[in-house]
């Protein structure tokens, strides 16, 4: 009996080493730390589907010596998580270029990064101190800064929407928020006339409803992510509250977009226009077959965050220069301009990007309105 | 206006919280063993209801009856391919816990696979809150789980109290050995109690997917508000389940009226630490733990 175990046993280590991927030696690795599992992982699927076709295209246009392989953690979202996935990262895979997602999570691995000279690159996260990271942190994403300095002037002053009441999570993501609302709202004529701060595992918002109800605003800024923004949409709506609810970035998720509470709903997100070319189509394309939904500008970022490592390390392979933290940072200095989904993204001497921000409505097709 | 606001989510709230705790203290209390994986079967039911109902467009009583099936399955499979062959070997109240615990993981995973990683809801009218009075919004849905949850106890209690296999299961917390003394069959019993408390937590699921929507992560929550309610209403005690879910839910949102949002769910460990600290056994708990 125990040799037939030992037998099956050894069977079964032998098909899993068979099926592993190929030693070091022949690829090179960088590294994800997404959530995976959680009430977040909906974005970490997003991100990591993007980031692989990404992976796939510098595979099958051969852009590197060597096999290009994208090593995932599950960071769940918390900065514990990240910590134990970037030190993973770090001290075992070796990575010298991480994909990172999340305000706190980003905030958590920054200074492990900076450390130990390893590149992590944000395409999801917008807390506006996320541009102080240091040099090894870049952002591919504009910041909630440059979402809200878009929205609410529109919001106040185009459609009149004076007083604003902020619901957000108890996170560096959402005091973030709270800080730029708290300077942006006043400057456009407007009044934020609550501030509501709910625990990051809340589910239940029917009496946050009740006190918005009791604050009567204009409009509500939403300032949460992954599924406690669904939550508190489909709460707020279905406990009387019918006012303008709007949002960020966070809210261009094909589960909001689905949901009939959040009819109407506006929110911003950078320009991601992927029929402006040959690649932006590709990427599209293949993101719908992938997933069978529509690609927003998440795909884009994370799409974009891989190329650029991609572009870098086949730079410094053309240099014969080895491919490190501090020879990326160096030569993403010294590139300059790079032609990505989007189009053309250049870098701030902070490691964060400039682009062009719109506004959205979500309208039940999915993809949404532009509406500015 | 704003009090009464409240107490009412808290009423509706700390229903769907009784109906998902009683299963896990009717498996506790009757097994003892520490069932972690009782928020799978909700999540099973709440998905199983959801596919049905939304997916199939299924008439909601065949989707619950459906969705009772699946949750009643989940809890038999815990018991008969999880939980009895690790207690044949070793029973360590550890090697249960983590089995347990990897099976919701591996649950989760699988739902995510399955129907994705977003929130689903129930789309239903019956979550619309109307304003009955100035400032005060009820929504049909308040009024269907509060008197689920009536509905529910009275019946558990009533097998519980009145049938021989109740009083049986009642008494395989006791002592194991009597239960077999009188000619009944622990396993049997046992498999009673995990099929009864999985299917009981299927309308809370229901309630959730139409008000707060699911997600694969849900069990975690769930857990944790079942084991909460476990301990402040008196391990092993239905009644006391039933009254520790409705206290937490109204302690929830009362915590509103004075405190910002940000300490709702606080108010729910202060309370499972008051009840800790100076009434370890509970509303209707006995001081040694057994019922």
């Amino acid at each position: 009996m125990l040799s037939k175990r030992l037998a099956a046993l050894c069977g079964l280590l032998a098909a899993l080493f068979a099926a592993a991927p190929s030693s070091a030696q022949d690829t090179i690795k960088i590294g994800a730390n997404l959530p995976m599992s959680g009430p977040n992982a909906e974005l970490g699927e997003i991100f990591s589907r993007a980031a692989s076709i990404a992976v796939n295209h510098i595979n099958a246009d051969k852009m590197l010596s060597k096999k290009l392989q994208l090593v995932i953690e599950d960071s769940q979202a918390t900065p514990q998580g990240g910590v134990v996935a970037m030190n993973k990262l770090i001290g075992v895979e070796k990575v010298p270029y991480v994909l990172s997602a999340y305000t706190a999570v980003s905030k958590a691995i920054a200074p492990l990064g900076d450390k130990a000279k390893v590149v992590s690159i944000n395409g999801g996260a917008v807390g506006p101190d996320l541009a102080e990271l240091g040099d090894y942190f870049w952002n591919v994403i504009p910041l909630v800064n440059f979402e809200a300095e878009v929205l609410i002037p529109y919001v106040v002053k185009e459609k009149g929407l004076k007083n604003i009441v902020l619901i957000f999570v108890d996170d560096p993501l959402g005091e973030a928020v709270q800080k730029v609302l708290r300077a942006e709202v006043p400057k456009a004529g407007g009044t934020l006339a609550g501030e509501l701060q709910i625990p990051r595992a809340a589910q239940q918002f029917a009496s946050v409803a009740a006190n918005v109800r009791q604050l009567k605003p204009d409009a509500i800024y939403v300032a949460s992510f992954g599924t406690q923004v669904n939550q508190i949409v489909k709460q707020l709506r279905d406990n009387g509250v019918t006012q303008q609810i709007i949002s960020y970035s966070a809210m261009s998720t094909p589960s909001i977009a689905q949901l009939p509470e959040a009819k109407g709903a506006w929110y911003t997100t950078q320009s991601a226009d992927f029929t402006a070319s040959a690649l932006g189509q590709r990427v599209a394309k293949e993101y719908k077959e992938l997933s069978g939904k529509d690609a927003n500008a998440y795909v884009a970022n994370y799409y974009n965050a891989v190329m650029v490592f991609g572009i870098l390390a086949q730079a410094l392979e053309k240099a014969g220069k080895p491919i490190t933290g501090t020879n990326l940072l160096e030569q993403r200095r010294a590139a300059g301009t790079f032609e990505l989904v989007g189009g053309k993204m250049i870098f701030q001497p902070n490691g964060t990007v400039a682009m062009p921000v719109q506004i959205q409505e979500i309208d039940g097709t999915g993809a949404g309105k532009r509406i500015k | 206006m704003v009090l009464l606001q409240l107490f009412l989510n808290g009423l509706q709230l700390g229903a769907i919280y009784a109906l998902t705790a009683v299963g896990f203290s009717l498996i506790f209390g009757s097994t003892k063993i520490f069932h972690v994986a009782h928020g799978s079967a909700f999540a099973i039911g709440g998905y199983a209801y959801w596919w049905l109902a939304t997916k199939l467009n299924v008439a909601w009583p065949i989707a619950t009856l459906a969705a009772v099936v699946a949750a009643a399955a989940f809890g038999l499979f815990m018991e008969k391919f999880i939980y009895r062959p690790i207690q044949r070997h070793e029973a360590a109240f550890f090697t249960v816990f983590i089995a347990a615990f990897g099976v919701q993981i591996i649950v989760q995973n699988l739902i995510g696979s399955l129907v994705g990683r977003g929130m689903e809801t129930v789309t239903t009218t019956l979550s619309r809150s109307v304003e009955i009075a100035p400032g005060l919004f009820v929504a049909p849905i308040s009024a269907i789980s509060i008197l689920t949850a009536v509905l529910i106890f009275s019946a558990l209690s009533w097998f519980l109290g009145r049938t021989n296999v109740g009083v049986a299961m009642r008494a395989l917390s006791e002592n194991p050995d009597l239960v077999r003394v009188f000619g009944l069959d622990p396993v049997r019993l046992a498999q009673y109690a995990f099929v009864i408390g999985s299917a009981v937590v299927v309308p809370g699921a229901i309630f959730t997917a139409m008000t707060a929507g699911l997600n694969p992560a849900i069990g975690t929550h769930v857990m944790l508000v079942s084991l909460a309610a476990t301990i402040v209403g008196g391990i092993g005690s239905i009644r006391g389940a039933a009254c520790g879910g409705l206290l937490l839910g109204l302690a929830e949102n009362l915590a509103y009226w004075k405190l910002d949002p940000q300490w709702s769910e606080a108010v729910t460990f202060i309370v499972l630490f008051a009840f800790i600290i100076f009434r370890p056994s509970g509303f209707f708990g006995h001081p040694s733990g057994a019922r």
